[in-house]
């Protein structure tokens, strides 16, 4: 790899001469590194482990790519080795993430994920490429499906809390590979928050995304018109309009999680559930915070309006189907024989 | 005026004329504005909804002319009042036999059953449909569109239902109003023959013998005079004024509590359910050692 050939700065070090350290085996690395006990005390007193499980970066795919360990390693010029200049593990892992842009530009450089955001507002505990994506371990793919929440519990524990205790989170415990996980709704290395404005406001087109899905339901026997019922309703109208119209301003109107839950969603039928009929009124009070027993009745549950459910909906539709056709025909007759009846008694006066 | 002039019939007050451009006004305003609500899904609709300045305005212009329509109501009540129980000329739009009697005439006489048109008065079989049409629409309307607007309140009082039941009346009672003025209206009063009454305030002698027949006739015979004596009216004003402010005061508090005595819903973006702390590091409880790069926190 003769990429390297970067000068970095780090911590007043400059470390410039990569050609010879280019030319340093893995094994010259591993020689002393594989062997428990290396460690390293930092500035802020961490003892930073300094050992490498040489069977499990022997699997690691940038071990199968032959990454050489100095190509990120760049502060590596001599051995023994020169004080780093690292204060802490985390302002190790912070600049060491540097090293990924070198071959992921793409990916490590976001500037609209929540971590991103998060570290140049200066949060040091916002996420970098080494808090997810382990560089001595990681495999293709980088990170297993189940394996997802379990990376971002790392720093999310309590919202994997949540997550685990929910019907998504609890199938995949179980192997089900059709239930999202963390990035399937907040994406990859674009995460987005909820504090976005545009994640809440499209945030019902990620659950339809499944829950839409006429061949996914099926076999979980959910029903798919839950979408449809939403959009056809006062509060899915707005959000709709808002997406359509003016997706850049920001709504009071509930999306699916504003009821249902987040991390925390449950089945509909289950008692838990913030939808469950006896959790329902508190759920709607959220938003609605005078409301009264009756009024998450207005809200017509996902039911489109049968002789079962909503009748009254139900008749009040058929009453204008039917009194709108016959009023407006009735009239419309009226109004046609009218018009004969003139033009026959014009023709007739223009004959006398 | 010349002598040669053709006699003209008054029909309409300046204030009759007055009300009917209001409820032009707010009918057709709420027309625009609640049909493309009702069709927001599609793009036509959503483009002049776009015109509007979203959802949010559109609903507010729609809401306002509701109000419109709400003060006009409470003014027509006044005039109605007056004609129904001061001047009792209000007798002539109330409907009866006469009436189905004289729209069956029209058919019949359309159809050539009949040589003779209907023979109607001060207002047709067509003019009363029209009036008690609106009065029937303006108050399932208002009466629906209100418990939209505040269903929290609404269903303090009445069953959830009563709110999507309520939406799907506003919405059919709206197609069924705007084609009966399109079918109804347009054809009698401006495709038959344009009447200009609601400008001038009054119509010819040919448009008179037309329509108005049995009125024209007993005008001519000196019958039509409805003038009530000064302290009569004096006397039932005394009745009516006190009654009509009553009626004007309860329900100008009632909308007004309505709208405004429990909040409707929050103005922000709803929170969602159960919030936690967002970072929140995890801390095995024993595993094994931490090897490599470990986050900060998580290091002993």
């Amino acid at each position: 790899m003769t990429g390297v050939v970067l000068v970095v700065t780090f911590g007043g070090i400059s470390i410039a001469s990569a050609q010879s350290t280019a030319e340093w085996d893995n094994d010259t690395c591993l020689g002393c590194h594989t062997a428990p006990g290396p460690s390293m005390e930092l500035p802020s007193g961490e003892i930073l482990d300094l050992t490498i499980d040489e069977d499990r970066w022997g699997d690691s795919i940038h071990a199968y790519w032959d990454m050489k360990c100095v190509l990120c390693h760049t502060e590596i010029t001599a051995i023994p080795h020169d004080p780093t200049g690292y204060q802490s593990s985390r302002d190790f892992a912070t600049q060491k993430s540097e090293s990924c842009t070198i071959c992921h530009g793409e990916q490590a450089v976001v500037d609209d994920s929540v971590h991103a955001a998060a570290r140049d507002a200066g949060n040091d505990d916002a996420a970098v490429c080494s808090d997810c994506h382990d560089p001595h371990y990681a495999t293709d793919p980088p990170i297993d499906h189940a394996e997802i929440p379990k990376t971002c519990r790392t720093c999310h524990a309590e919202i994997y809390d949540q997550y685990e205790m929910s019907v998504h989170g609890s199938a995949l415990t179980e192997g089900n590979p059709d239930v999202p996980t963390c990035t399937d709704c907040h994406g990859v290395h674009d995460v987005e928050g909820p504090a976005n404005g545009s994640f809440h406001l499209f945030s019902p087109q990620v659950c339809a995304d499944c829950h839409a899905d006429e061949e996914l339901m099926a076999e979980y026997g959910i029903k798919t018109d839950v979408f449809e019922t939403y959009v056809a309703d006062f509060h899915g109208r707005t959000i709709t309009l808002f997406q359509e119209i003016t997706p850049d301003q920001e709504t009071n109107a509930p999306v699916c999680i504003s009821c249902h839950g987040v991390h925390n969603i449950l089945p509909a039928d289950d008692p838990h559930s913030a939808v469950a009929k006896d959790n329902l009124l508190v759920t709607c009070q959220q938003c609605h915070p005078e409301a009264q027993a009756d009024f998450p009745a207005a809200w017509m549950s996902h039911y489109s309006a049968s002789v079962d459910e909503y009748p009254i909906v139900y008749f009040v539709n058929w009453f204008y189907r039917i009194l709108i056709p016959v009023v407006i025909g009735g009239m419309a007759i009226y109004v046609f024989l009218d018009i004969v009846g003139r033009r026959r008694r014009r023709k007739e006066a223009r004959h006398v | 005026m010349s002598e040669a002039a053709e006699p003209r019939y008054r029909r309409f007050t300046l204030s009759d004329r007055f009300e009917h451009w209001i409820q032009v006004f707010a009918f057709t305003g709420l027309a625009i504005t609640g049909l493309i609500q009702l069709g927001s899904d599609k793009w036509m609709p959503q483009a002049v909804i776009t015109v509007f300045g979203g959802i949010n305005t559109t609903r507010v212009i729609h809401r306002s002319l509701g109000i419109v329509v709400l003060i006009a109501t409470a003014y027509h009540l006044g005039t109605a009042g007056y004609r129904f129980l001061v001047t009792r000329t209000g007798k002539h739009m109330i409907p009866g036999l006469g009436d189905a009697r004289a729209a069956w005439h029209a058919v019949a006489y359309n159809l050539g059953i009949r040589d003779e048109p209907p023979y109607e008065g001060r207002f047709t079989f067509a003019e009363k449909m029209e009036y008690w049409s609106i009065i029937w629409g303006t108050m399932l309307m208002a009466a629906t569109g209100l418990m939209m607007w505040n269903p929290v309140a609404t269903t303090s009082i009445l069953p959830g239902e009563f709110i999507p039941a309520a939406k799907a009346a506003h919405g059919g009672e709206a197609i069924l109003a705007v084609l009966a003025i399109i079918v109804w209206h347009a054809y009698f009063v401006h495709l038959r023959h344009f009447n200009r009454s609601m400008l001038t305030g009054d119509i010819g002698e040919e448009e008179m013998e037309e329509e108005h027949a049995a009125e024209l006739d007993a005008i001519m015979a000196g019958e039509a005079d409805d003038s009530v004596p000064a302290d009569v009216v004096r006397r039932r004003m005394r009745w009516l004024v006190p009654i009509y402010a009553a009626i004007v005061i309860v329900g100008t508090v009632f909308v007004v509590l309505f709208l405004t005595y429990q909040e409707i819903t929050i103005k922000t973006v709803p929170p969602p359910a159960a919030q936690v702390e967002i970072y929140a590091p995890y801390v095995p409880a024993a595993g094994p050692p931490v090897v490599g790069v470990a986050p900060a926190s998580a290091t002993p």
